[in-house]
């Protein structure tokens, strides 16, 4: 073997090894980067979950429920009719507003002829669409302590008349106890209102909501039957009227 | 002799391509974990809206889901273990288009809750399941390439390596 020979050899070995090593190191941060992506995704999920469950420790522990509320403290009952309506509406939802405004009267009969209940659930589900300030929330906070000063079915109507538009800033605090003085109510409505008193509790109506299945606002249920209209669609009065009497039976 | 041409220009070509796909699906990902991650109650509401799992386990799942986005987005950023970060990202993709799929397939009238809190949709406005399955298999498409070209510039893999 020449020496230019055994020059090239020990230069091929040199490359190999070379290669084998670079191939090593890679598999090496191959390995250490997969550990540390599964890692942090398992970090990532528990910090969820932790926030998770401390947030139903402080729910359950600091929510102030209102005293007159009935069905587990999570809904205000308006008249002693024998059939129960339970509606669940949001105070920023415009399709609750029409509701209201097609409906709003036929329940007052109802209730005024003493043939139903009506259970108003004030959830929370669009606390997204008042630019941050949480209009939702602080609507119903507010109307659970109309409730508390027996005043809920005034309030919960002057709202409806003033609802603010979806993707505004909703009412202000000053706004919603101006409305409150409007149907009579005072200074105990206005600290209530400051200090957010209810707010916590709304959460609590909010997730039972959840809990029932239902998703959207508003939701009519009959005695115990979920109500819709055409097409899966609002009620509208006389579908209303009809399941009525049809659950007087 | 063309087409080594090309296959070369390729092969400097591909870096690039995958860069834009992992930096594209990292934004996806960060974005979708962000919008859900200041309310966890809605996203967990927005769980249940496909009515796959009970209330409690759609709490939970609502709750981890935006800091998994969020962490899987940040690992994307930073390209670390690429291919495996693309691998779950496509996992969770298709994930997400089953559920779309199976609330189509029933009928559900809802909102994805792919970047919003989701939910029932409002009377009168009609799911978009179609275009939201296309738009995750667009996603789909960027983790694809990352999984058979998982080499990117300006990644934490490609420092590990001694790449420059």
């Amino acid at each position: 073997m020449s020496k230019a020979q055994r020059e090239r050899d020990r230069a091929a070995a040199r490359r190999i090894v070379e290669q084998q090593k670079a191939a090593a190191k890679r598999r090496r941060v191959t390995v250490w980067t997969s550990v540390a992506v599964v890692a942090v995704l398992v970090i990532a999920g528990l910090i969820g979950w932790g926030v998770y469950a401390n947030q139903n420790k402080t729910d359950a522990s600091s929510v102030a429920t209102p005293s007159v509320a009935v069905d587990d403290g999570t809904a205000f009952a308006v008249g002693t009719g024998p059939v129960t309506i339970d509606l669940y509406e949001d105070f920023m939802c415009p399709i609750c507003h029409q509701f209201e405004t097609d409906s709003g009267a036929t329940l007052n009969q109802l209730v005024a002829d003493k043939k139903v209940t009506v259970r108003y659930h004030t959830v929370a589900i669009l606390d997204d669409a008042s630019n941050g300030t949480k209009y939702s929330t602080r609507a119903a906070g507010a109307a659970a302590e109309a409730a508390q000063e027996g005043k809920f079915k005034e309030y919960h109507d002057v709202l409806y008349a003033n609802q603010p538009e979806e993707n505004s800033d909703g009412l202000t605090d000053a706004k919603l106890i101006d409305l409150g003085k409007s149907v009579g109510l005072g200074d105990a409505f206005a600290t209530a209102v400051n200090n957010k008193t209810y707010d916590a509790w709304v959460a609590k109506v909010t997730d039972t909501f959840a809990s029932r299945g239902f998703n959207g606002t508003p939701t009519v249920v009959v005695n115990g039957k979920q109500l819709q209209g055409a097409n899966g669609g609002v009620p509208t009065h006389d579908d209303l009227t009809k399941a009525v009497e049809a659950a007087e039976g | 002799m063309e087409t080594r041409q090309l296959s070369a220009r390729m092969t400097a070509a591909w870096p690039w391509i995958s860069t834009v796909a992992r930096l594209g699906l990292a934004a996806v990902f960060l974005t979708a974990g962000l919008l859900k991650v200041n309310d966890l109650a809605a996203s967990g509401r927005a769980v249940n809206a496909y009515r796959l799992m009970s209330y409690d386990t759609a709490k939970v799942v609502g709750a981890v889901q935006p800091f998994l986005e969020i962490a899987l987005g940040l690992l994307l950023l930073i390209g670390l273990a690429v291919r495996l970060s693309a691998g779950i990202a496509a996992l969770l993709l298709v994930i997400f288009i089953a559920g779309i799929v199976s609330a189509w397939a029933r009928g559900l009238q809802i909102d994805c809750g792919c970047f919003s809190k989701g939910g029932d949709l409002a009377a009168g406005r009609t799911a978009q399941y179609g275009l939201e399955i296309l738009r995750d298999v667009g996603f789909l498409v960027l983790a694809g390439i990352l999984l058979v070209k998982p080499r990117t510039r300006f990644s934490l893999d490609g420092l590990l390596m001694g790449e420059r």
